[in-house]
C-alpha cells in the first residue's frame, strides 16, 4: 500500500487520540496522536530518551495511558492488558528482553502462535522468510548469535499472521545484509497478510526504506510527520535527529 | 542392608511427593508458600473424613487433591494475587493465612490426634525381602507425579506457558499469554497437591492440626536446595531423604530429624543456586 492509499479516507486500523504516559508522577509521552490504516508501515523516529519505546509499551498495555483514547478496529483499547492485545492481533517486538532464553527456537515461536493446529504450517512458511530459523528449531535460543535472534523475534512476529506489528528497533546491532532482510520481510509480510507496522527506530536510511510515512517523536511529543517518500523527509529527519 | 536402601528410597519418594506443590508455585508465581504445610493438613483431615464417611481410603488422595485446587483456587483469587506486587506481603499472607486453617481445623476437630484408615495393609515380598506394600505404592505414586507434572510441562500448552511465564512473564504476556490464569491455576495446581500428599501420608502418620509443619520446614529445604526443577527436586530428595534415615537408623532418630535442615544448609553452601542450577 502506497501513502496515498493511507489517507484520510481508510479508517485507522490503530488510532492514538492524544496519549499521554509515563511512569510514576513523570509524563514521558505528552498528548500523542497518531494514526496507522491496515497495511501501512509508519515509523516513529527519535533519539534516544524521546519517549519511543513508551509509545510502544502503552499501545501494548505495558504502561497505563495517563490520559487519551487509543483504539484497534475502532474498537477501545486503552486500558487492555498486553495478552489481551496479543490476542487482538498485535504483534510486539520488544527492544529488551525478547526472547525467551532457555526454551527452544521451536517453542520460542509457538508460544506467539495462538493456535496449536496451525503451528507446523505456519513454521513451514519460514522457509522463504527466514530458513535459517527451521535448520536451528532444536536449539536452545540464547545460544543463537545475536543475528540470529533477532531473525526469531521477527519470525514469532510474522508467524503470528497480526493485523499490527510493534517493532522496537529491530536494526540496532545488525549487519547490513541482515538490515536489508528485514526490510523484506516487513514489507513481504504486509504485502500478503495487509499487516500494518508501527516501527520505531533510529536507523534513518532503513526507516525510510520500507515505511509508508514517518513521524518523530521529541521530548514525548509527535513535532513532525510526512510521507517517508518525499524527496526532503531525510534532510528534515536528519535535522531533528541532530538537534 | 536391603530393608536400609528401601527405607531410603521410599522416605525420599514420600518428601518428593509432599514438596512437588511447593516447587511448581515458587517457580511460576516466584513465592514461597508458606501455607503450603496447612493444605498438606487440610489433606490429612479430608482423608480422615473420607474414611470416616465409610468411602473407600483409595479415594482419599484424589478428594483431597480435588479440595485443594478449589481451595487454592479461592486463595489465589482472594489474597494472594491482589498482592502480586508485594511478594514480602504476599509471603507473609501465605503464612497468616496457614495460621488461619489450623486454627479452623483445631476448632472443627480438637487438638486429638485422628487416624485414616490405610488404602493398604501388609508387604510385598520382594526377592526374600518383605517390606511395606503402602511405601512401595507410595513410591509408584511419587514417580507417577513427577512424570504427570514432567509431561505437564514439557508436553502441553499451559506447560509451555508456564515455562514461558517462569522465564520472563512481561515478554509471555506480550505474547498473548494470560499470566494471571497461568497463576491461578498454578496455585490450584500447587494447593491441589499439597493436599493429595497430605492424604497419601496420612496411613503412616496420625492426623493432628500440626501435622504439616515439619513437612513444610523439609519441603521449604528440598525446593531451595533443589531450584526449580524436576529432576532437581528428585535428587534432592533422594539425597536428602537418604541422609535422614541413615543418620535416623545409626545415630539417633531426634537428630535424624535435624538432618535435612542441616545438610540443606551444607548445599546451599557448595551450590547458592541449587542443584537445578549449579553453582
Amino acid at each position: 500500500m502506497s501513502a496515498a492509499a493511507a489517507d484520510a479516507a481508510t479508517p485507522a486500523l490503530l488510532s492514538v487520540e492524544a496519549v499521554s504516559a509515563g511512569y510514576g508522577g513523570a509524563t514521558v509521552i505528552d498528548g500523542v496522536s497518531l494514526a496507522i490504516s491496515q497495511g501501512e508501515i509508519l515509523t516513529v523516529l527519535g533519539k534516544n530518551g524521546m519517549g519511543k519505546t513508551t509509545l510502544m509499551k502503552t499501545i501494548m498495555g505495558f504502561v497505563k495511558a495517563q490520559a487519551g483514547r487509543i483504539t484497534l478496529a475502532g474498537e477501545e483499547v486503552t486500558r487492555r492488558p498486553p495478552h489481551a492485545m496479543a490476542r487482538a492481533g498485535v504483534a510486539y517486538a520488544p527492544q529488551e528482553f525478547t526472547i525467551f532464553q532457555d526454551l527452544t527456537v521451536e517453542e520460542n515461536l509457538r508460544v506467539g502462535v495462538p493456535d496449536d493446529r496451525t503451528f507446523a504450517e505456519r513454521v513451514d512458511s519460514l522457509a522463504d522468510v527466514f530458513p535459517r530459523m527451521l535448520e536451528r528449531l532444536k536449539q536452545r535460543a540464547g545460544t543463537l548469535s545475536g543475528g540470529e535472534q533477532k531473525m526469531l523475534i521477527m519470525s514469532r512476529a510474522v508467524l503470528a499472521q497480526p493485523r499490527l506489528m510493534l517493532i522496537d528497533e529491530i536494526s540496532e546491532g545488525l549487519q547490513p545484509t541482515m538490515i536489508d532482510r528485514m526490510a523484506e520481510v516487513l514489507r513481504a509480510t504486509r504485502e500478503r497478510n495487509g499487516t500494518a507496522v508501527l516501527l520505531v527506530e533510529q536507523h534513518l536510511s532503513f526507516a525510510l526504506s520500507v515505511a509508508d510515512r514517518f513521524a518523530v517523536l521529541k521530548l514525548g511529543q509527535i513535532v513532525e510527520q510526512g510521507p517517508a517518500g518525499d524527496p526532503g523527509a531525510a534532510s528534515v529527519l536528519v535535522h531533528h535527529l541532530k538537534v | 542392608m536391603a530393608n536400609l536402601a528401601l527405607d531410603m528410597i521410599t522416605t525420599s519418594a514420600i518428601l518428593f511427593v509432599v514438596a512437588s506443590g511447593l516447587m511448581i508455585i515458587l517457580g511460576v508465581m516466584k513465592l514461597i508458600n508458606f501455607a503450603h504445610g496447612a493444605f498438606l493438613t487440610l489433606g490429612g483431615y479430608a482423608a480422615y473424613l473420607t474414611t470416616e464417611a465409610g468411602l473407600s481410603p483409595w479415594l482419599a488422595p484424589l478428594l483431597a487433591g480435588a479440595v485443594g485446587f478449589g481451595v487454592g483456587i479461592v486463595v489465589e483469587r482472594v489474597i494472594v494475587r491482589p498482592l502480586y506486587h508485594r511478594p514480602l506481603d504476599a509471603i507473609l499472607a501465605t503464612w497468616g493465612l496457614g495460621i488461619i486453617i489450623g486454627q479452623l481445623i483445631t476448632i472443627g476437630f480438637g487438638r486429638e490426634v485422628q487416624f485414616a484408615a490405610s488404602p493398604m495393609t501388609g508387604t510385598l515380598d520382594l526377592g526374600g525381602i518383605e517390606y511395606s506394600a503402602y511405601r512401595l505404592t507410595l513410591t509408584a505414586v511419587a514417580l507417577a507425579i513427577g512424570g504427570a507434572l514432567t509431561a505437564l510441562l514439557y508436553l502441553t500448552r499451559f506447560g509451555l506457558n508456564a515455562r514461558a511465564v517462569i522465564m520472563n512473564e512481561t515478554l509471555a504476556r506480550g505474547l498473548g499469554i494470560d499470566s494471571a490464569r497461568v497463576r491461578l491455576l498454578t496455585f490450584g495446581l500447587g494447593a491441589g497437591l499439597a493436599c493429595g500428599a497430605g492424604a497419601l501420608i496420612t496411613p503412616l502418620l496420625s492426623v493432628d492440626p500440626n501435622m504439616g509443619l515439619p513437612w513444610l520446614v523439609n519441603s521449604f529445604m528440598l525446593v531451595l536446595v533443589s531450584g526449580v526443577s524436576i529432576p532437581s527436586l528428585a535428587l534432592a530428595s533422594l539425597i536428602l531423604g537418604s541422609a535422614q534415615v541413615a543418620v535416623s537408623s545409626y545415630i539417633s532418630p531426634i537428630i535424624g530429624g535435624l538432618t535435612i535442615v542441616v545438610l540443606a544448609a551444607v548445599l546451599l553452601r557448595l551450590y547458592p543456586k541449587g542443584l537445578g542450577r549449579g553453582t
